[in-house]
Parts: structure tokens; C-alpha cells; sequence
């Protein structure tokens, strides 16, 4: 793991919008120490182009380099929550010509440039045009151009690029062009590091230089800067002096240095798109499988580096086990200890007597509650998903239910016992918020239904369109009438897995925040898991760790459910590694760890009803609902369907009494 | 529903089991009521791993049905059509069996499966000419061919001896016979399922005669339908005490009845708990039969792999076709391919090893790579290659 007492070889882009993010690295007043003095990185400035060449030959250990030189090393590690990119115009990154650009018959590319000259590489495909393009020394672009009797154009990049949509009469700024054409920021650059070389320590350190940087030398960079330029100036220099403010105003406003969700949609679209146009090869992926990005210390945050630590007293099973099944609290290295080496029928049977601990009543208990889908067009193309349309789709698959639809349905509901609709939909950008008000309003007045609504996926699509704050938006949802939250959209609460099979949906740290936003409100929800995503033990145990943490926070989590991926149809090409064993162990392991939340579902639809039988012996005191209508697992391949009285049956052949209850589990 | 758990009286079976004390039908019914599952799996499970560690055998097998013409009437059978000019009946040339072997020459296949309705008019040559057409196509290949029933009924019709029939079969190639048509062995529960069927006494007879002939046998036990717990335990005992006798029986199989396309199919399927139980009482009862099969194909993969840990220690085979089962509506994939299987034995924490049928150990699990899994479109578990869809009635 980390070298925690070795000083970082770092290369950075000695561009003026790479400097925040080592600007007080070489401050030996400001330069993050390990707790002997030695400093923790020593910077070597360099072009972009070169800080990849270094870390590729192994000459340092972290740089800051193109994202399209991570194409060739998908090995590296990037650092999280950090980047050079940009949402809109970006201003040094341009092309320039003295008659329009689509006339150019050839095209100089800045020799220092790799993602840029990709990114323009990806939009004159994506035009239609096919220019020549030639590379050439760093700088050198403009001077071509004034050459060429106007029948070239020149990508320039970096500093030497201010100025020049002043300077040339047709100009493409890249970023302004990426936006337009998919309206997602873009990023040019990251900080990747050879593996397993960073440690949290080294993350959390670059990202309060950034910090530091930006909050209180923005001016003093600008300044510096300036200065240097000054003084190379001489007598041939075409490039302007800007004002400082300008340089300023750059790096606070133009370039965003993040490297959150939406620059993380706009990474991978990227990359997606280079890789759909042949442009780019990523060696050892699947033509079929999705990009992704894998960030230092995604699997291993501190809590695990710390159970993963070598123990005074060896961890015994038994010992464990019988803590666990006593209800006392069992630590996140004892959690990975079971899920690894319990026998299943150990780790069950501890899990029964926890269950008959939590619910020696000998009930079972389950819903009667239908699954509205009421859209299916969805902006998240999730790999693993089999139910959304892109709102772009014209093939007419894509629907929105009318008032009568959800009346009949409704009232279906009410017809046949039903006391709740599961409303869930995909996230169309044509619904604000104000739908949903209607929505929940006219069904408070005209069901007597309660309303068990929208994953905080949606929630969080919601408040993005709205620009509105999670709590404001769940504050007015419940004002209409919603009653409780649905915990879908977890699937492993952990950020590695999720870049990996759904880039552009909320990470990890949104959909606990939104849990602890409604639980605050007083509205209770479930929490759920997805397996099967080839996820590690480590992951696994993480997702139930944070459940575990928020529920000790705000208590608001009814029960827990968890399923194995249903891969049937879905654009996630994996290798199908669940099965109904490792369901077992999830599961009891789950009653087990999350010592805190009541009630654990099976979740029969995905594993069949003798599973489901099965499983209540393993932990579970609940079996779920009835499900009237459920539309995304049983377009995956899940065709499992039960009436109250199937589902009453398996309850009794278990060996308990069948009840039914509500969202809250209280006995009806 | 919820029964008192007299943990006594389970620890005391439990000792019995631990010191190699044969268990007598109360402790059978007993068990099999007994309300903590996980005690009871845990129990046989101890069995199993005495027996075999983590041993868990598979083996490369294919099912041919000949023939589905059968005068028999069992009310549990969806195979079976009356008259051979019944919709859906067939028979089999000789050469068609024979082009079934053809057509798996390049696989490695170590065992034929072959089980027939009791047809009313083929010659006794025509069973004999099967077992010779697939040996002289590939003599190494071990046929395990015709139940007890069929045998009965050969007899009967033929006008041989049991022992003169299965001589006869041996000399055309037969290596070893099936436990199929055990059915329940209650006389009870037999008249109500398939009266004129051949009875109890005459089941165990030929698996009697079988196994002084030197054939190696398997035995079987219908469950799920008319019968009751004691008649289940009852019927494992006879099989023991056969087995005492002889020594013939390699594997007991519970098959859990399916109702689908049969005239039973108001009665609802056992369903998981039940087939684990039914396991774990089996491997508890059978003490002196090495083996207790899954049939995977009937209960489905997903509880046979969770039976690993119930005293069943061999999934069956990469079952290429059969018929009998989905006819009645199982809706299992037709076969899974070696890395499936494989993967889901290593998944429960088991060892997979390939057998041949006498439990030869072909191959060991090593741990090395698996090919051939990704995704399928719809089922479960199986690999492109493995897809097979079920049979139209």
C-alpha cells in the first residue's frame, strides 16, 4: 500500500491553469510534511505531453498529465475529486484560422497536446470533416497559420492560446464545442498516480493545495505569472500581456478544478465517444464493456486500510459469531473476517438466532403494494439497467403515464388490497419538481395511497434541474403527500464500482446525503444493495459500513434488502459471479452487521420463491411485497411473480406466520 | 405451523449419527419435522464432510429417451403418451439413438443416460440393438441404461427371469442401471400414483439381482406427492437394508415431483425447505450409501448449490437432454456447461470434481481459470454454448 514515509516524485504542467494544484507544493512554507519533516512530493515542472512520458517511464511516481494519455495505462490511479477542466468556453484551448475553420485543409496540432488534440480530433469526426493534421513543436501553431495564405488552422493550447479568439477572425474555443455538443463539462487533465504508491494522506493533501491555492493565491499566481512572462518578453513576442485580474478570473471562473459527478459524466463520455469513434483503444477492455476510471484509494478508504491492519488477538469465528448473534456491535475487519471465512451454515444460524432475537413473535411479514414505473426515458444510460429510453429515443418505447393510466392503476391497487404505490421512474429531464407536487397532491386526493416515492437518484435529478438544495426539494415532495423513500439506486455505495457501471449517477456520498436529508425530515426509507457487479469483499462490507454509520446518525432506515445484479439484456457485460450462495451470506451477514436496522427483506423477485423461503432462515423477517407490477428487474430476466396467497404459503412452509404490514412495519 | 423444538431428542439423534449408529424411522420423521433447518443441515453436512470433505462430483453425462410410448399410467409422469399415435409420441430407430452418440463424438462425454417408456410392442432385440449401436460407436463410453420398471416389464413380457434379462443386457453392453421408478415404495401411496406398476418387492428384486450380477445401481425416491413423512423415512429404510445385503447402490436421489402437465397438477411442488430437508434427512438415514445426489435439472440450480451444505455431495451431470422433467414443466436450463457448474461448486466452497459413473475421479478442481462464462441472455447460469431451449408439447 502507501509508502507513507517516501517523498512523492511529482511532474506538473507548468501551465498557468496547473499551477493552484501545485502552487504551494513548492512552497517550502506551505509543502504538506509527514510527521518526521520530510516532505511529502517534490515537483518538477514539465509540458503535459511529458509529465505522461515521465510517469509511464517510471521517472516520477505522480504527474499531471492529458486524460487521454490514461487511455495506454489503464493501470494508473487517479487521484479523486481532482482536475483541469472546464463547463463552457475555456479559453486555452483553440483552434484559430484566418478563413473558417471547416475550410482548413490542414490543421496544425500543438506537439505539447494529447487530450486536446483528441477532443478535436472527436468533433471533426464528429462534423464530418477530414482535414490534414500535422503536429508540431509547442508554440509554433500561429506562425504556421499567418503562413498559410489562410488554408490552415492551428490547435494552440495553454498560455500561448490567450488572446487569440482577439487575434484571428474564426476561432473554436474545444470546451465552448464539447459543451454544446453534450452539454457536460470537460476535463483536459488530472493528476494520476503508478499504483499503489498514494495513500489517503497524499489525496487529502492535494486536494487542500488546490484548496489552499485557489482560496488565497489565485491573485499571487496570477501575478507571478504574469511576472515571468515579462520577463521572457522580447522583441518577436505575438503573445499579449493580460491584465492580472484576467489571469485571475481564469483560474477562479474559467478552469474547474473538481472531479465530481458531472465531471466524471463528462470524462467518461469522452472517452466513450474517442473509443465509439476508433480513435482510441483501451488495451485489456472489452470492446463491449463500459470505460471507467479507477481513482486512488476507491476501495481502501481509511476505515478499511485500518481493518485491513494487522491484530494483537487473531479473529476467531465463533467468537465473532456469537457476539453478533448476541446483537452486540461487530467491527468492520470482523464483518470482512465473516464474509470471507464463515462457513455458510455458521454464518446463517447466527443470523437466525439474531432474526428470532429481533422477531421471536414467529411472524413473517409482507406488502401488498404495486410498482409504478411512471417513466421510463432516463438521462443516465446505467450499463446495468434494461428499462430506460434515452429522452432522445424516437423508436416511441419512451412513455410518461397520463393521469388515467396512474387513476386505473391506482385504483387496481386500492381493488385489490393494496395500501401503497412503489412510484418510481427514470430520470426525465421534461419532469421538474412541480410535476411531482401535482402528482403526489392529486393522488392524496383521490386514493387513500400512501406514497412510497422516488429513489434519492431521482430526488438528486430532481434538484438538478430545479437548482434547488436536496432538502428543499424533499421538503416540498412531502408537503404534497410523499409518505417515504425508497432505497434504490445504492447498488454498491461505493465509488470505484460505481464509475464503473454508472458514471453519470449520483455517487455515493449524494445518496447517503440524501437518506440523511429525508430521515431528518421524519420520512423513513429502506436501504438496498446490488451485488454481482465483481465487486471485492472489501466493497461489499463498506456499503453495509456506511448504512451502518447513517443509521446511527438518524435511525431512519426500516429494513435492508439485497439481490444479485440481473445481468439478462442490460449492456453490462460481466462475468455473471453471483449465485444463490453468495445471496445467503450477503444476507445473513447483513442481519449480522447492520445491527441497527430492524427488519431484513428477501428479495424473492430476483432469486425465485424456494430461495426466498430458504432465506428466511438465513436472517430474513420479511418477504417483501406482493408487487402488483414491476417493470425493471423483469425486463433483466427476473420473471418471478406471486400472489399474497403464493406468498403466504412459502412464509408458512418456512415455519412462520404470514402477516401483512405497512412501509413502516407495523402489523395491519 | 411452528412446531416445539425438543432439543434433547435432536441432540441424542445427533450423538447416534456421530457414533455410526444406523437412525430408525422415528428419528427420521422426527428430523424431518424438527423446525430448526440450519441444526439439521448442519448434521448432515457433518455426515457429508466425514464422508467426503468438500468433494462435490459432476460428470459428463447425456440422456437419451428412446421411446415415450408407455402403458403404464402413473399420474405423475408427463412423459409418457398412451398410444404410440398419441400427439407428441415417438419412438426411436436404432439408428436415431445411435445418431444422438454421433452427433457428441467430439465431446467428452463419459456416460448415456438411457431411460424408455414401457412400450407395448418393440422386440426385446430392439433395447439390446441400442446398447450395441452406441458400443460400437464408442466402446469406452459407460451406458447406464433402464430402470427397474423396464426391466420388470422386459421380464414379464419377454418371459424371462430378471437375471436372464439383465444378463443379456450386460453381454449387448449395458454397464450399470438407473434409480428411476422407486417411485414411493408405500403401497398405499403407489395405488393412488401407478397402479400396475411394478411394486415395491419387485423394484428392490431386480436392483437385488442387479447387484449379484456385478451391476452397480442407483436408487430414487418420488417425493411431494400423495405420501407422507413416515412413508418417505419408510422408503429410505428399505433402500438401506437392500444395501446392507448388497452393497450395490451407489447414489440415492430424492426427486422432487413437477406438476405441470400431469394429472397431479392440482398438488403444489415441494418446494426449497422441503428438497433440503428431504437431502439432509436422506444423508442422514443412508448411512451406508456413499453418495446423495442433487438432480439439478428438477430443482433448480439455485437450491441445488445451497443442498451442497445439506449433505448432497454431486450435482449430476452437464445434463445435455432430457425430456422427462421438462415436460412437466421444470424450468430449468436444459444443460450448463462445465464452467458453470464448476463456478458454482467453487462458489459454495466446495471442490468439484468429474467422475465417471462407478465415482472414478476423472478431474480435480485446481483452482485455474474457467472459459466459457459470461452472460446469457435469459438463463441463468448457462453459457452460450450450453443454451438449450425446453421442449413444445
Amino acid at each position: 500500500m502507501s509508502t507513507t514515509k517516501q517523498t512523492i516524485r511529482v511532474q506538473a504542467v507548468s501551465f498557468l491553469n496547473g499551477r493552484p494544484l501545485y502552487h504551494t507544493l513548492i512552497d517550502p512554507k506551505h509543502t504538506p510534511r509527514h510527521a518526521d519533516g520530510t516532505p511529502m512530493f517534490e515537483v518538477v515542472e514539465a509540458l503535459p505531453a511529458d509529465c505522461a512520458a515521465a510517469l509511464t517511464a517510471g521517472d516520477c511516481d505522480l504527474a499531471l498529465v492529458p486524460v487521454a494519455s490514461y487511455v495506454d495505462h489503464p493501470e494508473w490511479e487517479v487521484v479523486p475529486g481532482i482536475g483541469i477542466g472546464c463547463r463552457g468556453a475555456v479559453e486555452t484551448v483553440i483552434v484559430c484560422a484566418e478563413r473558417p475553420i471547416e475550410d482548413a485543409t490542414i490543421i496544425y496540432l500543438d506537439g505539447a497536446s494529447r487530450s486536446s488534440a483528441l477532443l478535436l480530433r472527436l468533433l471533426l469526426h464528429e462534423r464530418g470533416l477530414s482535414p490534414q493534421l500535422e503536429r508540431v513543436e509547442h508554440g509554433r501553431g500561429e506562425a504556421l497559420v499567418r503562413a498559410s495564405n489562410g488554408t490552415a488552422a492551428a490547435l494552440i493550447i495553454g498560455d500561448a492560446a490567450f488572446g487569440l479568439r482577439d487575434r484571428f477572425e474564426h476561432t473554436w474555443d474545444l470546451g465552448a464545442k464539447w459543451f454544446e455538443t453534450t452539454g457536460l463539462p470537460m476535463v483536459f487533465a488530472f493528476w494520476a498516480a503508478r499504483p499503489g504508491v498514494l495513500g489517503p494522506e497524499h489525496v487529502e493533501a492535494l486536494q487542500r493545495a488546490r484548496d489552499r491555492s485557489l482560496g488565497k493565491y489565485a491573485e499571487a499566481i496570477a501575478k507571478q505569472y504574469r511576472d515571468e512572462l515579462l520577463a521572457r518578453r522580447d522583441g518577436q513576442s505575438t503573445e499579449p500581456v493580460l491584465p492580472e485580474t484576467r489571469y485571475a478570473d481564469y483560474l477562479r471562473k474559467t478552469i474547474r478544478y473538481g472531479l465530481e459527478t458531472q465531471q466524471r459524466e463528462g470524462l467518461v463520455e469522452y472517452l466513450s465517444r474517442c473509443r465509439l469513434a476508433g480513435l482510441i483503444e483501451i488495451p485489456g477492455l472489452h470492446p463491449e464493456d463500459q470505460v471507467h476510471v479507477s481513482f486512488v484509494g476507491a476501495g481502501a478508504p481509511e476505515q478499511l486500510v485500518a481493518a485491513r491492519a494487522r491484530r494483537t488477538e487473531p479473529l476467531d469465528v465463533d467468537a465473532i459469531l456469537q457476539r453478533a448473534a448476541a446483537g452486540q456491535r461487530i467491527d468492520l475487519a470482523e464483518g470482512l473476517f465473516l464474509y470471507e471465512y464463515a462457513p455458510l451454515m455458521r454464518l446463517g444460524e447466527a443470523a437466525d438466532q439474531r432474526r428470532q432475537a429481533l422477531h421471536g413473535d414467529g411472524n413473517v411479514t409482507y406488502i401488498i403494494d404495486r410498482n409504478v414505473n411512471y417513466t421510463n426515458y432516463c438521462v443516465t444510460r446505467c450499463k446495468f439497467c434494461n428499462f430506460y429510453v434515452p429522452p432522445t429515443d424516437k423508436t416511441g418505447r419512451g412513455y410518461v403515464l397520463s393521469r388515467e393510466q396512474l387513476a386505473q392503476k391506482f385504483s387496481e391497487t386500492e381493488q385489490l388490497g393494496g395500501i401503497q404505490i412503489l412510484l418510481q421512474g427514470g430520470l426525465n429531464p421534461e419532469l421538474g419538481l412541480d410535476y411531482y407536487e401535482d402528482l403526489f397532491r392529486w393522488t392524496k386526493a383521490n386514493f387513500s395511497l400512501k406514497l412510497h416515492a422516488l429513489s434519492p437518484t431521482e430526488i438528486i435529478h430532481i434538484a438538478q434541474i430545479e437548482e434547488l438544495p436536496v432538502i428543499e426539494v424533499l421538503r416540498r415532495l412531502q408537503a404534497a403527500g410523499m409518505d417515504s423513500l425508497p432505497g434504490g439506486g445504492a447498488e454498491i455505495l461505493d465509488d470505484e464500482i460505481r464509475n464503473r457501471i454508472s458514471p453519470f449517477k449520483n455517487s455515493t456520498d449524494e445518496w447517503l446525503e440524501v437518506m440523511r436529508a429525508a430521515h431528518a425530515l421524519g420520512m423513513r426509507s429502506s436501504a438496498t444493495m446490488v451485488f454481482g457487479f465483481q465487486e471485492t469483499p472489501e466493497h461489499i462490507l463498506m456499503h453495509m459500513d456506511r448504512l451502518r454509520r447513517l443509521q446511527d446518525e438518524t435511525g431512519g432506515f426500516t429494513a435492508f434488502i439485497a439481490w444479485p445484479f440481473q445481468a439478462a439484456g442490460t449492456r453490462l457485460k460481466l462475468r455473471d459471479d453471483t449465485s444463490a450462495f453468495r445471496y445467503l451470506r450477503v444476507q445473513a451477514l447483513a442481519r449480522l452487521y447492520l445491527d441497527n436496522i430492524d427488519n431484513i427483506q428477501v428479495s424473492w423477485p430476483t432469486l425465485g420463491p424456494e430461495i426466498g423461503e430458504i432465506a428466511l432462515r438465513f436472517g430474513a423477517n420479511d418477504f417483501g411485497s406482493v408487487m402488483i407490477e414491476e417493470n425493471v428487474v423483469s425486463t433483466a430476466g427476473a420473471h418471478f411473480m406471486m400472489t399474497a396467497r403464493e406468498i403466504e404459503k412459502h412464509i408458512r412452509l418456512a415455519g412462520f406466520e404470514p402477516r401483512r404490514r405497512t412501509m413502516e412495519y407495523g402489523i395491519l | 405451523m411452528k412446531l416445539p423444538k425438543d432439543t434433547t431428542r435432536f441432540a441424542q439423534i445427533a450423538a447416534k449419527v456421530r457414533e455410526g449408529q444406523p437412525l430408525d424411522l422415528d428419528d427420521g420423521v422426527f428430523l424431518y419435522r424438527y423446525p430448526d433447518l440450519l441444526a439439521l443441515g448442519g448434521l448432515a453436512n457433518e455426515r457429508r464432510e466425514a464422508l467426503h470433505g468438500d468433494k462435490t462430483f459432476f460428470n459428463v453425462n447425456f440422456h437419451i429417451n428412446p421411446t415415450n410410448v408407455c402403458v403404464a399410467d402413473c399420474k405423475f409422469c408427463s412423459f409418457a403418451r398412451l398410444e404410440p399415435d398419441a400427439p407428441a409420441a415417438y419412438t426411436m430407430s436404432v439408428d436415431e439413438v445411435r445418431q444422438k452418440l454421433v452427433d457428441r463424438l467430439d465431446q467428452p462425454v463419459t456416460e448415456v443416460h438411457i431411460v424408455n417408456g414401457l412400450h407395448h410392442n418393440l422386440p426385446f432385440d430392439y433395447y439390446k440393438d441400442c446398447l450395441r449401436a452406441l458400443k460400437a460407436l464408442r466402446p469406452d463410453i459407460h451406458i447406464k441404461a433402464y430402470t427397474a420398471v423396464e426391466i420388470h416389464y422386459f421380464a414379464e413380457k419377454y418371459g424371462l427371469s430378471y437375471e436372464q434379462v439383465l444378463r443379456e443386457l450386460r453381454d449387448a453392453g449395458l454397464d450399470s442401471m438407473p434409480g428411476g421408478g422407486a417411485e414411493i415404495f408405500a403401497p398405499r401411496a403407489r395405488r393412488k400414483l401407478c397402479r400396475g406398476k411394478a411394486d415395491a418387492e419387485q423394484w428392490l428384486e431386480v436392483h437385488r439381482a442387479a447387484h449379484r450380477l456385478g451391476i452397480r445401481t442407483n436408487c430414487t425416491m418420488l417425493y411431494g406427492t400423495v405420501e407422507t413423512l413416515e412413508e418417505r423415512v419408510d422408503h429410505m429404510l428399505q433402500l438401506r437394508e437392500l444395501q446392507a445385503e448388497t452393497g450395490g447402490f451407489q447414489t440415492f436421489i430424492p426427486l422432487a415431483f413437477h406438476a405441470d402437465n400431469n394429472s397431479l397438477a392440482k398438488l403444489p411442488p415441494p418446494t426449497g425447505i422441503d428438497n433440503l430437508r428431504t437431502y439432509a434427512v436422506a444423508r442422514l438415514m443412508l448411512h451406508n450409501i456413499a453418495h446423495i445426489k442433487a438432480y439439478w435439472i428438477m430443482i433448480g440450480i439455485k437450491t441445488a448449490q445451497i443442498s451442497l451444505s445439506f449433505g448432497v455431495d454431486d450435482l449430476d451431470g452437464t445434463v445435455q437432454e432430457e425430456k422427462i422433467y421438462h415436460m412437466a414443466g421444470a424450468e430449468t436450463p436444459q444443460a450448463l456447461s462445465r464452467g458453470d457448474l464448476v463456478r458454482l461448486i467453487r462458489e459454495a466452497g466446495r471442490v468439484a470434481v468429474e467422475r465417471d459413473t462407478l465415482y472414478h475421479e476423472r478431474w480435480i478442481d485446481d483452482g485455474a481459470a474457467l472459459e466459457g462464462i459470461r452472460v446469457d441472455a435469459s438463463l441463468p447460469y448457462s453459457s452460450e454454448a450450453g443454451r438449450v431451449s425446453l421442449p413444445v408439447v
